[in-house]
């Protein structure tokens, strides 16, 4: 129990700084940026108590807000990913199941498995954080477009690090 | 009472979604609020000493560039004062008062904290009310327009960028005094729209545009940008894309201007209104 606290809190933190000291400091041709943060929700184990979940949800986005000056933008995202992943991982679950006390990895669902889950959460989050960052629902289809774009740069990100997480 | 608890149990986890999720509307409406980015401040607070350390390693890093700019603007400065001591020398007589005839105040600042990749973009100064920067002054680096104070703290400032969707400006296309409002769309950092300029315009690619007086926020004559696109928008005015003169990405070392007749300005508007 403390063990996997201090883990999840080593990964939190690691997170957290990748993404304010390197990724909030990356544009791709100006507006696409990638959001790795988000990962931390994807590896909390399977079968968290909900309410926890959307509390760490809430942290989460709450500090990656102080960091950007966005208050509120980045916490009523995640918070949305937080409550969606239980829907996510029953939407996506295996065929035999989920072992007990597991964590969502590569490692025991396979790629095929994580790449789906990773894909449906990330979309739904980055769906809430762009059109909430513009407010408006003029320009919809390029709004569309950073969305999707922004999400095929933090689906590369976290299955990079996903994968050096598996070669370790 | 058994029922409402059943109701609870079930909904739980909704009901603290919804509630979380109020919390972050709720902030997330106090900052859209234009005049409200006090909010912004108390909470960049914070995160600032951070900040200025990643800024501090960035500057670092681009001491030659910003060394060259500061040469050229030295070099612009003394071929002014050089100018102006001629014209002085002719005066039949000397003032000793020297504000009576100036009406901007120039203070030079450092920016800590930017953004340009956000629909929304602010940028943070290194300095606030205790070096006499208010809300509403105008923001410009050494060549042109960056943006407009709109929060004030004792040490530090916030400014609204050139590059944010609720920026408006008064401009006008230099050659020939037509003026229209510019605003960024939000696409690419280094271009903003220029809208309202009338049909039977003559306008070029390559035309410059500067600002009008007319805000009271900025000087007249600050240069914004460049013509690099026009079309015709509708059946009246065109949209002509302005190559902006500042580099957003390289946004250093700005310039923050007061008026110091703005309040005579606008308090003879309003005795005409």
């Amino acid at each position: 129990m403390i063990n996997s606290i201090l883990r999840f809190g080593l990964i939190f933190i690691l997170l957290i700084l990748l993404q304010v000291l390197l990724f909030n400091n990356i544009q791709f041709s100006g507006y696409v940026n990638p959001y790795v943060y988000i990962m931390f929700i994807l590896l909390l184990p399977i079968e968290i108590p909900s309410w926890l979940l959307l509390l760490l949800s809430f942290a989460t986005g709450l500090i990656i807000d102080f960091f950007s000056g966005s208050p509120g933008m980045h916490t009523s995202a995640t918070v949305l990913a937080g409550f969606v992943r239980p829907y996510v991982l029953r939407i996506v679950s295996p065929r035999d199941g989920y072992e007990s006390g597991s964590d969502p990895s590569m490692l025991i669902y396979g790629f095929r498995w994580f790449f789906s889950y990773t894909l449906l959460i990330v979309l739904v989050h980055h769906t809430a954080l762009f059109y909430l960052e513009v407010f408006r629902f003029a320009d919809f289809f390029r709004t569309m477009l950073r969305v999707l774009l922004s999400s095929l740069f933090s689906m590369t990100f976290i299955l990079l690090i996903e994968f050096y997480r598996r070669g370790k | 009472m058994r029922n409402l608890l059943n109701f609870l149990a079930r909904y739980n986890n909704l009901i603290i979604f919804l509630f979380l999720e109020g919390i972050a509307f709720y902030l997330l409406s106090t900052r859209n609020n234009y005049h409200n980015t006090r909010l912004v401040n108390s909470v960049r607070g914070m995160t600032r000493g951070i900040e200025k350390k990643i800024n501090s390693t960035k500057s670092y890093l681009s001491l030659h560039d910003i060394n060259a700019n500061l040469a050229a603007e030295n070099v612009a400065l003394k071929n002014s004062i050089a100018k102006l001591v001629r014209r002085e020398s002719s005066l039949f007589f000397s003032v000793d008062d020297s504000v009576y005839k100036q009406q901007y105040l120039h203070t030079s600042t450092e920016v800590i904290e930017n953004s340009i990749d956000r629909q929304k973009n602010f940028f943070t100064i290194n300095k606030g009310e205790n070096q006499g920067i208010k809300v509403d002054m105008a923001v410009i680096t050494a060549n042109s327009v960056a943006g407009v104070i709109v929060g004030c703290s004792k040490n530090y400032s916030v400014a609204m960028s050139l590059l944010n969707l609720d920026f408006k400006l008064s401009a006008r296309i230099k050659s020939n005094g037509y003026f229209g409002s510019l605003s960024w769309d939000g696409r690419d950092y280094r271009y903003a729209i220029l809208s309202e300029i009338p049909q039977h315009v003559l306008v070029n690619v390559g035309d410059t545009i500067e600002t009008t007086g007319y805000s009271a926020i900025f000087p007249e004559g600050e240069i914004v940008g460049t013509v690099s696109d026009y079309e015709k928008f509708g059946g009246d005015f065109y949209k002509i894309t302005i190559l902006l003169m500042t580099d957003f990405k390289k946004l250093h070392f700005v310039d923050v201007i007061g008026n110091m007749k703005k309040t005579e300005q606008l308090q003879l508007e309003k005795l005409i209104q």
